[in-house]
């Protein structure tokens, strides 16, 4: 019983950043329509910034969020700008997003191969060694952390989607772009800053997993297939679905990695998957797609 | 000088071929227009030009006498030019209330904006009833209803509605004309595409004929309603002596 729950504490630490890494996914496909393959390259790439910081001015990976953030949401908004607003009413415009956010994923991968080679990276701060220990159960410190940032930072943007003015444009696209136009919200600018700020969410993901994770270039092929899993189960462009699906999965596949193996657990994503499609498309928490 | 006037607008969808094409209409203070014609006319692209949402490709809109041309849509509305789409084009997932807050999006000043909503729900008490229901779950009238008291937050000149009795029971077509019959008497001016022309016609006192992307005949509404022309081509014969009879 006690090992039961023991995986169920470190399932749930997991969770948590994974539902980072899918909320910023889930932002853009909800407010863009763009599939971001590109979004777990991102993600790493982020992760070689803290990397990078780390182990030039030994600055701390959880600070480093402070420069990872604002460096990736200035990303995302030259990188919508050149490649995607122009093209944005474009009939294909879904297909031609998961060929450019795919290349550039390849891209990204690329560079960072050339710049820092393959060799398996992690930040190390202390607290990354050291385990936090109650009655028979016990958390890594840096999972810890890790979960409790992801939830602030998600519920920040929850908060800021339902509570601000700009967050409610941004809502307002998500559900019915025409409408939102219509009612004199700047669609252009509204696309540029959500895909800013969810680069900006892949920014703080790689800040706290290279922590919790060791990474390499190609790492992000088997990140992306993750992400897809939890933002199409939680159902595409929900933000609350992508945390739910993130706890529900991370957890599962702990359970998984325990009685299974640590080789079955990617299955535990791509069977909810399957099942997810064939029993509700639209996700746990999506809309049916108009159109 | 009409309050809105169209310059011989040409226009059409990315690249391809031209909807309007040469279309110039001017729309006078305090009058209700009502534009008529067959599907692919050009009704719907007029009045997104004039709200901003497709630039033309060639000519100018003039509103109050400022070329409004190159605005964006959030300027147009900030001039006093609102638009209700056909499909109502709500926020299905945010409820009336939310709604209503999206139509004042331009106006800085939430209180203002609640102000002007509380003014809407006292003149549309249905909505004050559902204020905190999610759109989606409205009936189709009560959804128009919204898009129109959506528009008026911001407390519109000009108001352009795009065949507001689509998908509507007769009923209910009845009592969104009269809501619009209501802000005419207001004396807000009004543009109003409708398919069904002869109740468009009914409440208003301009009827403009769109064929083929010009303006090919305008006259008093009445004068529009009892043209044979064009009770044969979009009235239907049978309407003929009832058209005559509701004229004024």
């Amino acid at each position: 019983m006690i090992q039961v729950i023991q995986i169920l504490i470190l399932g749930i630490a997991l969770g948590g950043v994974y539902a980072l890494m899918s909320s910023g996914m889930t932002l853009i496909f909800g407010v863009m329509r763009i599939v971001n393959l590109a979004h777990s390259a991102f993600i790493v790439l982020a992760a070689y910034l803290a990397f990078f910081v780390f182990k030039t001015f030994n600055i701390d990976p959880i600070v480093s969020m402070a420069f990872t953030m604002p460096v990736m949401f200035l990303v995302g908004v030259i990188y919508y700008r050149l490649l995607f607003a122009s093209r944005a009413d474009n009939p294909r415009f879904a297909d031609i997003t998961v060929l450019v956010t795919f290349a550039t994923a390849l891209v990204i991968e690329g560079i960072l191969a050339f710049i820092f080679t393959g060799i398996y990276r992690s930040t190390t701060p202390t607290y990354a060694k050291t385990s936090i220990n109650f009655g028979p159960f016990f958390i890594p410190q840096s999972q810890l952390y890790a979960l409790i940032i992801s939830i602030v930072l998600i519920v920040g943007l929850w908060m800021f989607m339902r509570y601000t003015r700009i967050g409610n444009a941004i809502r307002a696209t998500m559900q019915n772009r025409n409408a939102a136009q219509v009612v004199g919200v700047n669609v252009t600018w509204i696309s540029t800053l959500s895909f800013g700020i969810g680069l900006a969410m892949a920014g703080a993901a790689g800040s706290l997993l290279s922590f919790v994770f060791t990474f390499y270039p190609a790492k992000h092929i088997a990140w992306i297939g993750m992400i897809m899993c939890l933002v199409v189960l939680g159902g595409m462009g929900s933000l609350v679905g992508a945390l739910v699906s993130s706890f529900l999965l991370a957890t599962a596949a702990a359970y998984v990695n325990f009685y299974f193996g640590a080789a079955w657990s990617p299955i535990t994503f791509y069977l909810s998957l399957f099942l997810i499609l064939l029993f509700r498309p639209q996700g746990l928490f999506g809309k049916k797609v108009e159109g | 000088m009409g309050t809105l006037v169209v310059e011989n607008v040409v226009a059409g969808y990315g690249s391809g071929p031209n909807i309007l094409k040469g279309l110039s209409l001017t729309v006078e203070s305090g009058k209700a227009y009502c534009i008529i014609g067959p599907n692919g006319a050009g009704k719907s692209t007029l009045i997104k030009v004039i709200a901003g949402l497709l630039k033309p490709r060639e000519g100018k809109i003039f509103f109050k006498g400022e070329d409004i041309t190159p605005l964006r849509a959030d300027q147009v509305l900030q001039r006093g030019l609102c638009y209700v789409p056909s499909d109502r084009s709500l926020f299905p997932d945010m409820t009336v209330k939310e709604n209503l807050r999206m139509g004042g999006f331009v106006m800085r000043d939430t209180r203002k904006v609640d102000e002007r909503i509380d003014e809407l729900f006292a003149q549309f008490p249905i909505l004050k009833e559902k204020s905190s229901q999610m759109a989606k779950t409205l009936s189709g009238g009560q959804q128009q209803l919204a898009a129109i008291a959506r528009a008026m937050v911001l407390k519109p000149e000009m108001i352009m509605l795009d065949e507001p009795s689509l998908g509507l029971s007769p009923k209910v077509v009845q009592q969104i004309f009269g809501t619009i019959t209501t802000l005419r008497d207001q004396g807000l001016t009004i543009l109003l595409v409708e398919q069904n022309a002869r109740k468009g016609l009914q409440i208003a006192d301009m009827g403009v004929v769109l064929d083929l992307g010009t303006n090919s005949f305008e006259a008093p509404a009445c004068d529009v309603l009892n043209d044979p022309r064009i009770q044969e081509l979009y009235l239907g014969k049978r309407h003929q002596a009832v058209a005559a009879e509701e004229c004024k």
